[in-house]
């Protein structure tokens, strides 16, 4: 459903992806890991159409993205990206405004399970408050592909359960979901696959229930083989 | 597109608020002074009102351009180019609302002082003599100057669309140096060098193209037009970068 | 609820289903969670789920009915046959634990019979 052939991003010398192949089907959840800098968010940005890549190709059902893909695709990045002025209720209206696959009856129900209401001023907000914001106006689309980047950050362990069930919610056969994170085991139960970024390229896919069955490894283990001494968080 | 135009006018909202309550202040101060016969208070109302019909152009344009910088700069950009919106339409919706906001502007303060006008006239009889003595000693160097409603109108709406399409070519050089020199050495330079270029560029063939013509009537309408030609160039020059390498 | 992150889940899930099964918490004929609703009360993949409830059906634990959804089975027997398989999988545990700790069969008992008094 969303591919990419070769991407290729450079921020002057710089390679932030250089040449990932790789494609996400309907009916999964996947894990897209990897530290900081590993390319993750430019990727996910060329598919959401926010950045051009420098070569190579972005496909979504076949074609490259474009302004029609924008309607399919959900993006949420890692930091706030509000307008200043903006109260919780004017973010789900300027959602409505440009989405059509925006409901506003499904983002005032994910709003009652995280416990924000309509009259927030978006600059008061908690960084966690945020965090479920952004969660609930992306999930409130009714995307084929979603894109979370880094959703638990700056999340207490309860909300990250409030997150959990929203986005098994509306995980479906005919959906994509992609969740990157740096906290690994926030994401073993719910992840089916997991696609391992490492310094721009594509380390490793994996099915994660074939790894444990088969293997007796976790994605944990494999985060930890993958990336050598990098400490995973818990 | 309809709905983009709404936010831009959202967004410069607050500025606009600004400028219109510092007017009424002045508009007050203007009226209580005149009604009270305080010269000082009045005269001080209509040099802050005359200086604002310019101040307040010039802070709607430069907004416009502060605001556009913002959209593409910050992580706002999000908001506006994840949208299944083309540069197009998002350009050509800040371009809309600064043209409707720069007429509305000159409107105002241009009817906000004839109305200041008159009233000064009708409370200080002395002025309106005053008044006919200027226009006539101006006829009396050049023929060609008229202080009529017309001329003046003519003259405002000239600069209007002078200074729509000096906001245009910041634009352009605030999208090249987002889209194509970010990163690069002499980017900031380089843009504000292009932006210099093309404002002479444009003064240029704004003189060159009016010489000549009798009327300063039309001059200032020919300019008006002219402007608005080339800020329609800016506009899809721009638009144009925008779609093909903006990255946000 | 927390996973052994390195066994899997699926297998993990269905235990603790077929727990619930042996002890009544779901009796037979019960009708079990959607595949959706499992997902989401287990924090696990739908597919996961999905899987779980094939297993399930596998081992004859559950039936689906088109467009009623899942149920306990009502087959005694087999829910008799998996009581013993639980009760078979607790002892190997065990007995795989004391062999570990090197205590043997008779020693096992007597701690039994001690911890029961």
């Amino acid at each position: 459903m969303l591919e990419s052939r070769n991407i290729v991003k450079k921020f002057g010398s710089k390679a932030a992806v250089d040449g990932i192949t790789v494609r996400f089907e309907p009916g999964h959840v996947y894990a897209m890991l990897g530290p900081n800098g590993s390319g993750k968010t430019t990727w996910m940005k060329m598919a959401a159409g926010l950045i051009k890549p420098t070569a190579g190709e972005m496909l979504f059902g076949g074609r490259p993205v474009d302004l029609e893909s924008r309607k399919e695709i959900a993006y949420m990045s890692t930091e706030p990206y509000f307008y200043a002025w903006m109260t919780v209720k004017d973010v789900g209206k300027y959602y409505a405004d440009f989405f059509p696959d925006f409901s506003y009856d499904r983002y005032l129900r994910l709003l009652e399970r995280m416990e924000l209401t309509e009259g927030l001023k978006t600059p008061e907000l908690s960084s966690g408050m945020m965090a479920k914001l952004k969660i609930a106006v992306t999930l409130a689309r009714d995307a084929k592909v979603w894109m979370l980047d880094e959703p638990f950050n700056g999340i207490d362990l309860l909300a990250r359960d409030e997150i959990r069930r929203s986005i098994l919610e509306f995980a479906a056969d005919d959906r994509v979901l992609i969740l990157s994170s740096h906290l690994v085991e926030e994401m073993e139960a719910i992840a089916d696959r997991a696609v391992f970024i490492k310094e721009g390229r594509l380390a490793e896919e994996d099915d994660l229930e074939e790894l444990r069955d088969s293997r007796g490894v976790s994605m944990a283990d494999r985060y930890r083989a993958i990336y050598g001494r990098v400490e995973v968080e818990a | 597109m309809k709905n983009l135009i709404k936010y831009e006018f959202r967004k410069t909202l607050s500025v606009k608020l600004i400028l219109l309550g510092t007017a009424a202040l002045a508009q007050l101060a203007f009226m209580i002074g005149l009604w009270t016969g305080r010269e000082r208070i009045y005269s001080l109302g209509a040099f802050i009102l005359l200086l604002l019909a310019f101040v307040g152009v010039a802070v709607i344009g430069l907004t416009s351009v502060l605001i556009l910088h913002r959209d593409m700069n910050t992580k706002q950009s999000y908001m506006l180019f994840m949208t299944p919106n083309s540069c197009y339409k998002i350009l050509g919706a800040k371009v809309i609302e600064n043209g409707i906001s720069l007429l509305l502007a000159t409107v105002f303060f241009f009817a906000l002082g004839a109305l200041d006008v008159s009233m000064l006239m009708a409370h200080e009889g002395r002025l309106a003599d005053l008044w006919s003595l200027v226009t006539q000693f101006l006829e009396g160097i050049d023929s060609r100057i008229t202080l009529d409603t017309e001329t003046l109108m003519s003259f405002a709406f000239g600069l209007l669309a002078s200074w729509f399409s000096t906001v245009t070519c910041a634009y352009l050089a605030d999208v090249v140096s987002t889209a194509l020199l970010k990163g690069k050495r002499w980017n900031g330079l380089g843009s504000f060098a292009l932006f210099i270029l093309l404002s002479a560029l444009m003064n240029w063939a704004l003189l060159r193209l009016t010489d000549g013509i009798a009327s300063v009537r039309t001059v200032f309408l020919v300019q008006a037009g002219i402007s608005i030609v080339f800020s329609a160039v800016m506009y899809v020059l721009t638009a144009q970068i925008m779609e093909r390498k903006l990255s946000v | 609820m927390q996973y052994d992150p390195n066994s899997p889940i699926w297998l993990q899930v269905m235990t603790v289903l077929e727990t619930d099964i042996v002890t009544g918490k779901r009796p037979p004929g019960d009708k079990l969670p959607g595949g959706r609703d499992l997902a989401i009360a287990f924090s696990i993949n739908p597919n996961t789920a999905v899987r779980v409830y094939q297993e399930l059906e596998k081992q004859g634990l559950c039936e689906t009915r088109r467009g009623l959804g899942t149920f306990v089975t009502e087959d005694a027997e087999r829910i008799a046959a998996l009581r013993k398989e639980l009760a078979l999988r607790a002892v190997r545990q065990f007995s795989d634990r004391m062999r570990l700790l090197g205590i043997s069969r008779e020693g096992a008992v007597t701690l039994i019979r001690e911890q029961e008094e």
